[in-house]
């Protein structure tokens, strides 16, 4: 149970880490390290290296990429002018048009999209996994879900280009490649994120404020919907941060799904291009400066998920004060 | 503004050698001058492929390796050097004739402009067919049709079908913004196969019973009807090398020109050959 209690804040509790790096150290007080041989001391300072090593090449490549990143995509703000690059609704990259607006309003697009589709479907398993499954049924369904996220994303691409695009083209007497479709793929895509960390969030919440609920005659909908889901609604907002992060990073479906048009939709079913499907198609041959803007949309899509990391951290510190 | 992207391209550069050395193995000693790097165009994918097995099965100890990366990828590769030929379904654009490439066309491509089987349109004029791909033509009936909104199927930028369709049809007028733009042949020609409203474009030899082939100002496309250039929307099939081919380039050259590949290997994929006409 402890264990549990722990992970739905793992992501971002500064406290319980410092704590946790924290015991190592005194363990190694030079006090302790009297009693071990001089060999074990060398192999722990060694293998302590070691990891920190480790640490540093993470660290290392999130500089290293971002440097690259921005490095090779400053030159066109510089040349386009920054507000010119962001608001511009033209991307024309052949003839020198650099606006990335309409990349963006999609990309944010499919985001709410799959947030519509996925977060409630998403909640509905955390709550029966955590609140009505039986162990056994749980033991069946947890991993299934927990698979969702294993699928390889050019899977889901597939599947929704072949199975799930020809019934929304009959439906909707369209391609069926748009925001509809690509809504509902990276809804399925997001679902395990979401439902393993709002389950976490909800299972973890003290065993007492459930018992109190059913105690004062409180029905197991009311237990749910008035108690348990307030209750773990930091952890489920961090679950659906990271289902964001997800969904506007994600590439490869939403290229074989999106239709991939410059323009921002106005149905559900016609195609658009997202910020991911830009720098993805048009990398292979894009040179000069139509390379370096995609670069340039690789920088707000950094920042983008950036900012999604840091509300999550945020969220984490206002959840770990009220708690 | 070309060299900002050389340390990418060097990069990419490393890794394809490296993938090299890997699939050479033990023989890598005398590799260079026994390995062919074939790269491009994905519409001539099965013409090089196909030609580089049988090369290898004449030439035993060669190794040919060959890649579909799109018409302008491998133009650039083998100016870059990262390729010995660079294999291109499109002709070189003016800032590429400077490059130093030597061209040897290889077979003629027609476009074929596909709809769904279940389509009772039969054909479409040129005009009809730019006015559908530019946006002015967006229901069905105007040409002939059902009433329904066209699905207009394009291809991405990277494709050299793509930049043919555009100069043979739309003579460089902008494609509709709207059209659904799918990064490969096969994606174009499943969607199509199964969506009644569709229009797409793909290379002749990838029509299948899947799709109709429209006739365009009523001809229909065929090898014999690219030949001899009534069907209006054909193109010339490029091996490029950086100078006259040499060496190994040369004989694979010689080899995808000779009879056997020419009648039998091209004619398969749908293509038409060109051997005769080009030297």
């Amino acid at each position: 149970m402890s264990a549990e209690r722990k992970t739905p804040q793992a992501a971002g509790d500064t406290q319980d880490r410092a704590a946790a790096a924290s015991e190592p150290d005194a363990a190694r007080d030079p006090g302790d390290l009297r009693l071990i041989s001089r060999a074990t001391y060398l192999k722990e300072k060694a293998l302590q290296n070691l990891f920190l090593a480790c640490a540093f090449v993470a660290v290392a490549g999130v500089l290293l990429i971002f440097l690259f990143v921005g490095l090779r995509g400053w030159p066109i703000f510089a040349k386009v002018g920054l507000w010119r690059f962001l608001t511009g609704t033209r991307w024309l990259p052949s003839q020198g048009f650099f606006g990335v607006a309409t990349m963006i309003a999609n990309s944010f697009l499919v985001m709410l999209g799959a947030l519509v589709f996925g977060t409630p479907l998403a909640l509905g398993t955390a709550v029966f996994l955590s609140e009505v499954a039986s162990p056994r049924v749980r033991a069946v369904v947890r991993p299934a879900v927990e698979l969702l996220a294993g699928i390889p994303s050019v899977i889901y691409g597939f599947f929704g280009l072949i199975v799930l695009r020809p019934f929304i083209a009959a439906w909707s007497n369209s391609l069926g490649l748009g925001l509809l479709t690509v809504s509902l793929v990276l809804a399925v895509m997001i679902v395990p994120t979401i439902a393993a960390i709002s389950e976490d969030a909800m299972r973890s919440l003290s065993p007492g404020i459930r018992e109190a609920s059913y105690a004062m005659g409180a029905t197991t909908w009311q237990t749910i919907w008035r108690v348990l889901l307030p209750a773990a609604k930091i952890g489920i907002i961090d679950a659906v941060i990271l289902g964001m992060g997800r969904a506007i990073g994600e590439t490869m479906a939403v290229v074989m799904v999106a239709g991939n048009a410059p323009v921002v939709p106005h149905s559900l079913f016609q195609p658009l291009l997202t910020v991911t499907a830009a720098i993805v198609m048009d990398m292979s041959y894009a040179s000069g400066d139509h390379r370096t803007a995609l670069f340039g949309l690789a920088i707000i899509l950094f920042v983008i998920s950036m900012s999604f990391v840091a509300a999550l951290r945020l969220l984490s510190r206002i959840g770990g004060g009220e708690e | 503004m070309r060299d900002r992207g050389s340390v990418f391209r060097r990069l990419l550069a490393a890794l394809a050698a490296l993938a090299v050395l890997a699939t050479a193995g033990c023989s890598r000693g005398d590799a260079s001058a026994t390995r062919l790097a074939v790269t491009g165009s994905t519409t001539i994918l099965p013409i090089a492929e196909v030609s580089a097995e049988m090369f290898q099965k004449a030439h035993p100890g060669t190794r040919v390796l060959v890649s579909g990366v799109g018409s302008s990828a491998g133009i650039e590769s083998v100016s870059q050097g990262s390729a010995d030929i660079g294999t291109s379904s499109r002709d070189l654009k003016p800032a590429e004739a400077g490059l130093g490439l030597v061209d040897t066309p290889i077979a003629y491509d027609a476009i074929a402009v596909i709809v769904n089987p279940g389509n009772p349109v039969r054909g479409l004029t040129t005009e009809q067919i730019r006015d559908i791909f530019e946006g002015r033509i967006t229901n069905w009936k105007q040409v002939g049709g059902l009433d329904m909104p066209m699905g207009l199927v394009n291809r991405d930028e990277a494709s050299g079908t793509r930049e043919a369709f555009s100069n043979l049809v739309l003579k460089g007028k902008p494609f509709d913004p709207q059209a659904a733009v799918l990064p490969g042949t096969g994606q174009v020609r499943s969607v199509v196969a199964g969506t009644r409203s569709a229009i797409g474009y793909i290379s002749y030899g990838f029509v299948t019973s899947e799709v109709r082939a429209l006739a365009v100002d009523g001809v229909e496309p065929s090898p014999a009807t690219t030949a001899d250039g009534k069907y209006p929307i054909g193109r010339v099939l490029h091996f490029l090398t950086k100078g006259a081919p040499t060496g190994l380039a040369k004989e694979y050259i010689d080899f995808v020109l000779s009879p056997a590949i020419q009648t039998k290997v091209i004619a398969d994929a749908g293509f038409i050959g060109i051997a005769g006409k080009a030297r």
